[in-house]
């Protein structure tokens, strides 16, 4: 089924601890799309990814991946096998190994790809990308700046072979210079067809890269539509896009 | 070099190494999932013993030495599955009770089946001659331990630093959500980050054995307590710390008692603790680390 939506997650529920996070969440991601999640901190984003990645177990309801090598059920396998078929995720606060060098986190990326020949010549790609990460390959990468440790949070989720690639908040505490460089790298990626998930408080510049985007609020879906739509609407641009009405 | 110093400092580094195979382990274990290990030590009382099974059937050094790792390696692997994996993410204070519970468990399954009463236990004749280098000599035991220690170190290193697998348990214990989102198999990693620590203490036991003469089920307090003497004055987390910190404190405490007048030879404790007091009001984070991130 080639036009089976790579993502499909429907009447998720999720808690973490007491707390009922995610109320009865669904939504799809087509191949080859780039959705947007926003919303206010706390409407539960960062969430619906860990609960994707396996990360945080779901109470109740689906999500499921679909790609060429057949579907997985996100909420009953383990992070391991969901990684190994190709769902990246690249966390909030981008949680790269400080102790560990560049060219040692970069190997980490690719821990679940066995190609050694694609590992190679992936890595020179990221470098090419980030040239700075090539300068910087022996260096611990506690000692990047905030934007370089980000072009390796982005590197090494891309050595993992992504087919759906899970953004937590790229351009979170960035220069906006090294955001801009993030976000044509981000371009670049849905232009080769990488399938894209990005949680994003900067709603306009998410909203305006985006092929569509959901509005969560409180822990549930509320609003959805192309990212172009969403732009326009007008509880979407009082709320999130600082417009008044 | 006086044939004295010397032969003191071949006993401080023989009881260092001894030391530092200890607090390896310890440290990898504490590195990995921030667990205060209490039954680590009686893993070379277990170490001691598997070599003196040995040792009755007559089984060549080579093969003991191998079996005793693996003898190790599986009793760590069994006590991590068992008793602290279900424990993994609660709270630090836990996981130091439940070792606590493991050691006493241990001790006494020990003292059950094997009776609390000293067992001698010799090196062949082989081992115990004295060798002599230029003028000095020392004993073939000590040189020994020394060897194979500086060996067994090495290809920890070479694992930690050079392989896969080592770099999969550097990560994880960094990070453990960013090594799950890896694709790292977290529990097997930590797995195996338990029994080549257990290890390391096993091939303690079998050295503990041949430099003391005489193995008891309660062996294994007395080089875990040191372990984690050594461990605080290296720097907790580190191996490299860890197995100098084992180094110093086998130094100190043998050049104490060899080098002060022998009526202060009773102190030798008192010293190594004072020692330690010293460190963690200097240096608390311990002698060999840079920086210390302490996750919750």
């Amino acid at each position: 089924m080639p036009d089976a939506p790579i993502l499909q997650v429907s009447e998720l529920n999720v808690f973490r601890g007491a707390t009922h996070v995610l109320k009865d969440v669904s939504f799809e991601v087509a191949r080859g799309e780039l959705v947007a999640l926003i919303g206010a901190n706390g409407a539960g984003k960062s969430t619906t990814l860990l609960a994707l990645s396996g990360l945080l177990p779901a109470r109740s309801g689906t999500a499921r991946m679909t790609t060429d090598e057949g579907t997985i059920e996100l909420t009953r396998a383990s992070t391991e096998t969901i990684v190994r078929n190709g769902l990246i995720h690249c966390p909030e606060g981008r949680q790269i190994f400080q102790s560990l060098s560049v060219a040692d986190n970069l190997a980490l990326g690719a821990y679940t790809r066995t190609d050694k020949d694609w590992i190679a010549q992936t890595t020179e790609e990221v470098y090419r990308l980030f040239p700075i990460l090539r300068e910087r390959e022996k260096i611990p990468a506690g000692a990047l700046s905030g934007g370089e440790q980000m072009m390796l949070a982005m590197g090494r989720a891309l050595l993992g072979a992504p087919k759906l690639l899970l953004l937590d908040e790229p351009s979170l505490g960035l220069a906006p210079k090294v955001i801009d460089t993030i976000f044509d790298v981000i371009a670049e990626l849905r232009l080769r067809g990488v399938t894209i998930l990005l949680i994003e408080q900067n709603a306009a510049m998410a909203l305006e890269i985006a092929d569509r985007a959901h509005v969560m609020e409180h822990g549930r879906v509320t609003l959805s539509g192309t990212g172009a739509s969403l732009m326009e609407n007008d509880r979407v641009r009082q709320a999130y896009l600082g417009v008044s009405a | 070099m006086s044939q004295y110093l010397f032969q003191q400092l071949i006993n401080g580094l023989a009881l260092g190494s001894l030391y530092a195979l200890v607090a390896i382990g310890f440290s990898m274990i504490y590195g990995i999932v921030r667990l205060i290990n209490f039954a680590h030590g009686d893993l070379v009382m277990i170490g001691a013993f598997a070599t003196l099974g040995m040792l009755f059937y007559g089984t060549p050094w080579p093969v003991t030495l191998l079996v005793v790792l693996l003898v190790g390696a599986l009793a760590g692997a069994m006590i991590q599955t068992v008793v602290f994996r279900p424990m993994l993410g609660a709270p630090q204070v836990t996981g130091f009770i439940a070792s606590l519970a493991v050691s006493i468990t241990i001790q006494n399954s020990a003292l059950m089946l094997l009776s609390g009463q000293p067992r001698n236990f010799l090196f062949p004749e082989a081992m115990r001659q004295r060798v002599s280098l230029g003028g000095v000599s020392a004993s073939l035991t000590d040189l020994v331990i020394i060897g194979l220690t500086l060996t067994l170190i090495a290809i920890l290193f070479v694992i930690v630093y050079r392989t896969r697998l080592g770099r999969a348990m550097r990560a994880t214990a960094e990070n453990l959500m960013a090594a799950r989102l890896m694709g790292i198999g977290v529990n097997r990693t930590i797995v195996a980050a338990f029994a080549i620590g257990s290890a390391l203490a096993a091939v303690a036991g079998l050295f503990w054995g041949g430099k003391f003469g005489q193995i008891d089920p309660l062996l294994g307090s007395v080089p875990g307590l040191k372990a984690v003497i050594a461990c605080v004055i290296g720097g907790v987390g580190s191996i490299g710390g860890a197995m100098l910190g084992g180094y110093i404190l086998g130094l100190a405490e043998v050049l104490f008692v060899g080098l002060l007048p022998q009526a202060y030879a009773g102190y030798r404790d008192t010293f190594v603790f004072s020692l330690l007091i010293l460190i963690l009001l200097i240096k608390p984070s311990g002698l060999f680390v840079r920086h210390v991130e302490e996750r919750a």
